[in-house]
């Protein structure tokens, strides 16, 4: 009885352990994230979950007794039963246990990514499957446009020459290259490493090395961020120029924890630049050659008036000599005069050849007092032949600029030619040019060129710098341009403002050179 | 009075080698030289009117050759002009010639060649000289006539005749004849003839 009884509670208690059980899987089964689905050996659906109901589309009781493959895609579709049957056959995993991502199939027909894991029931037999199937649609989209952005910013850095990296300090396995930086420096990912601590003597031209270094250290003790341009060799020989744009970042020791840069390819650009530099440099030396033409006439007469000093002495010493009783002191002066003179006239020429001379630009210290006063030469003669004044005008101490002179001189010699130039008509007591230079205000030294002409007219004031503009008959117009664009090439300004009573000034400034000290 | 001073070479140049070397030259041969470095110097000189001649640089900064020329025409100078010319000066040259200079020379020159025209132009300063010379004789002799004496000498240069003359005067022959025989004694007139010819050449007016 006691027995029966017990067997019949017992059978109640199992009865009612099953139906909790079951209740249990059921709410584990509805409370899941995840899709869950139970399949038997033939691929019927035994079980649709709730998740699965809201993923898929349909209702348990639209699914439960089909066979799993209507929620797929071809070619899962047709495929899915062969999958079955070789596991039954084989009992070789394959996906058992294994997550894979795969493409399902909703109730209105569309597609979607999902990750599925599938089980199998144990103790059961036939065997029952049991799969999760997670929607991954939002991952993918974002997985997706992640690989356009990136694909994006390849393309950008591509067209734009950029290349960009994140170097750890110490551990270099994190590091990042961006596929353009590993074509900037020509090579394939994988084949070389770009290592910083070999950066230096494996890529820097050996001219810039020093200069980087520095850079370098600096960055690395927090100075300032890394901004330069510098020269690189390839392994195939290959020069480029990059610009380098970095930034290190400190951790909470003060340590450089890692290094976050671009690099730029910019040798096109400063090819171009190059090539600009070179066409410009021709027309300044065309322009200079244009300016001595104008003055060849002025300069005639100056080597002329050696000469003929020479001649004299020479004949005067002739007669000396010839005399009863010739007087050696007048010889001997008469004598060094001579030499003197031709060493005057060699001058003369020495500067015109100097500043006739197609050259390399090359910047050097300038004191521009003394920078105009071998000017004067030059400038004189030509201001003498049109009967005007040269006054030089110089408040020292000046600082030194740092500047090509002869392009100085250049500039100069142009503002006198034109300051000459319009002072054709002025009457005596106004012909003078007057150059002067001084230490103006913001660290610059300024030069102007003041005449008494016939001042500007409103209209050649709008067009005074544009190239081929003169007022000139014989003028190429290029004169103001260039020496504008010289000056403008050392940092510094060129205009004009109305002289005191009547004329133009022309003024110019240069920055002081800040490596200089003043004097010597 | 009339004793000749020594003619001087004035030389203006602003170029100090080349009237340096212009010193030296005129000085080996001989020639008593001054050399100023500008026109405005030149013209603040005390000269005195001393004979000789002066070579000028056509071209110099503040007063030019040509305006120094100007000037020295204003001042009724006889002093000759040697202009020193460079190249491409010839319309400048042309100009000078046409104020009077006397020549002009391209540097560098030939000694001699300069020398050439500068004992030209002195020849013709000492002309020049001798002629004022002789004018201002003419025109001293002429105030130390007597107003009657000077009304005389006019109607006998007019040609007319004593008797004439007398006439006009209301005068009698007598008196005319013997004013104007006072008059070619003040006058030191050899004859009627250069009695004519003194008083043509400082009347005539001039060029």
């Amino acid at each position: 009885m006691a027995s029966k009884h017990n067997q019949a509670t017992r059978g109640e208690a199992a009865r009612e352990t099953r139906s909790r059980q079951g209740m249990e899987y059921r709410a584990l089964l509805d409370a899941a994230v995840d899709a869950i689905i139970v399949i038997d050996h033939r691929g019927v659906i035994q079980e649709f979950s709730q998740a699965a109901q809201r993923v898929f589309g349909y209702t348990a009781g639209e699914v439960i007794g089909h066979n799993v493959n209507v929620l797929m895609p071809e070619p899962y579709h047709s495929e899915h039963d062969g999958y079955l049957g070789r596991y039954m056959g084989s009992r070789d995993p394959h996906i058992i246990g294994v997550g894979r991502e795969v493409r399902a199939k909703r109730k209105d027909g569309s597609v979607f990514p999902c990750d599925l894991a599938v089980g199998e029931v144990q103790g059961v037999d036939p065997p029952r499957f049991i799969g999760f199937i997670r929607d991954i649609t939002e991952r993918k989209e974002a997985e997706e446009q992640l690989r356009r952005s990136e694909a994006e910013l390849r393309l950008a850095q591509e067209l734009a020459n950029l290349g960009n990296y994140v170097m750890h300090s110490g551990d270099d396995s994190r590091d990042y290259f961006s596929p353009q930086l590993h074509r900037i420096l020509g090579v394939r990912p994988g084949d070389e490493r770009i290592a910083r601590t070999e950066f230096l003597g494996k890529w820097v031209h050996a001219s810039d090395r020093n200069r980087v270094a520095a850079e370098f250290a600096r960055m690395d003790k927090g100075q300032s961020a890394l901004d330069i341009e510098y020269q690189v060799v390839l392994r195939d020989g290959t020069v480029k120029h990059l610009h380098h744009l970095a930034q290190a970042v400190f951790g909470p020791d003060g340590r450089v924890q890692k290094y976050v840069g671009t690099i730029h390819d910019i040798t096109d650009r400063r090819r171009a630049e190059d090539e600009a530099r070179v066409l410009q440099e021709r027309l300044t030396h065309f322009s200079r050659l244009s300016t001595m033409g104008e003055m060849a006439a002025g300069l005639a007469h100056e080597i002329n008036q050696p000469l003929s000093a020479i001649a004299t002495y020479a004949q005067a010493c002739q007669r000396l000599i010839r005399a009863p009783e010739p007087d050696i002191e007048d010889v001997t002066a008469a004598l060094e005069q001579i030499n003197a003179q031709a060493l005057r006239a060699g001058e003369v020429i020495r500067r015109l050849r100097n500043f006739v001379k197609n050259r390399e630009v090359k910047r050097e210290p300038v004191n521009c007092a003394r920078l105009l006063e071998d000017l004067r030469t030059l400038a004189e003669t030509d201001a003498r032949l049109h009967n005007i004044r040269l006054r030089l005008d110089c408040h020292e101490p000046l600082p030194t600029v740092y500047a090509d002179p002869i392009q100085l001189q250049q500039v100069v010699l142009n503002l006198v030619r034109n300051a000459i130039d319009a002072m054709a008509e002025a009457p005596e007591d106004r012909r003078e040019v007057v150059l002067m230079t001084r230490a103006a205000a913001d660290g610059e030294v300024e030069v102007t060129v003041a005449d008494h002409g016939t001042g500007l007219a409103p209209e050649a004031t709008e067009h005074l710098f544009n190239p081929f503009f003169t007022t000139k008959a014989s003028g190429t117009g290029l004169g103001l341009a260039i020496s504008r664009s010289i000056v403008r090439a050392h940092g510094g300004r060129l205009w004009h403002t109305p002289n005191d009573g009547c004329g133009v000034r022309f003024h110019f400034t240069l920055p002081v050179s800040p490596a200089v000290t003043t004097g010597e | 009075v009339l004793k000749e001073q020594k003619p001087t070479v004035f030389v203006v140049d602003d170029d100090a080698a080349v009237r340096d070397s212009l010193r030296l030259l005129l000085k080996s041969v001989g020639l008593p030289v001054e050399v100023f470095e500008s026109a405005q110097d030149f013209l603040d000189a005390e000269r005195d009117d001393r004979p000789g001649c002066l070579v000028l640089d056509i071209r110099m900064p503040g007063m030019s050759g040509l305006e120094l020329q100007i000037k020295l025409n204003e001042r009724h100078s006889i002093l000759p002009i040697i202009f020193i010319t460079g190249h491409g000066d010839v319309p400048m040259a042309v100009e000078a010639m046409q104020a009077g200079a006397v020549d002009f020379i391209q540097k560098p020159f030939r000694d001699q060649d300069l020398l050439d025209r500068i004992n030209q132009a002195l020849e013709k300063d000492a002309g020049s000289r001798r002629m004022l010379a002789e004018r201002n004789m003419i025109r001293k002799r002429l105030e130390s006539l007597t107003p009657r004496e000077r009304e005389v000498l006019d109607l006998v240069v007019a040609g007319k005749a004593n008797k004439v003359i007398a006439g006009d005067l209301n005068l009698s022959q007598r008196t005319v004849e013997i004013h104007r025989a006072r008059v070619m004694e003040k006058m030191e007139a050899h004859s009627l003839a250069h009695l004519v010819r003194m008083v043509l050449e400082v009347e005539r007016p001039e060029e």
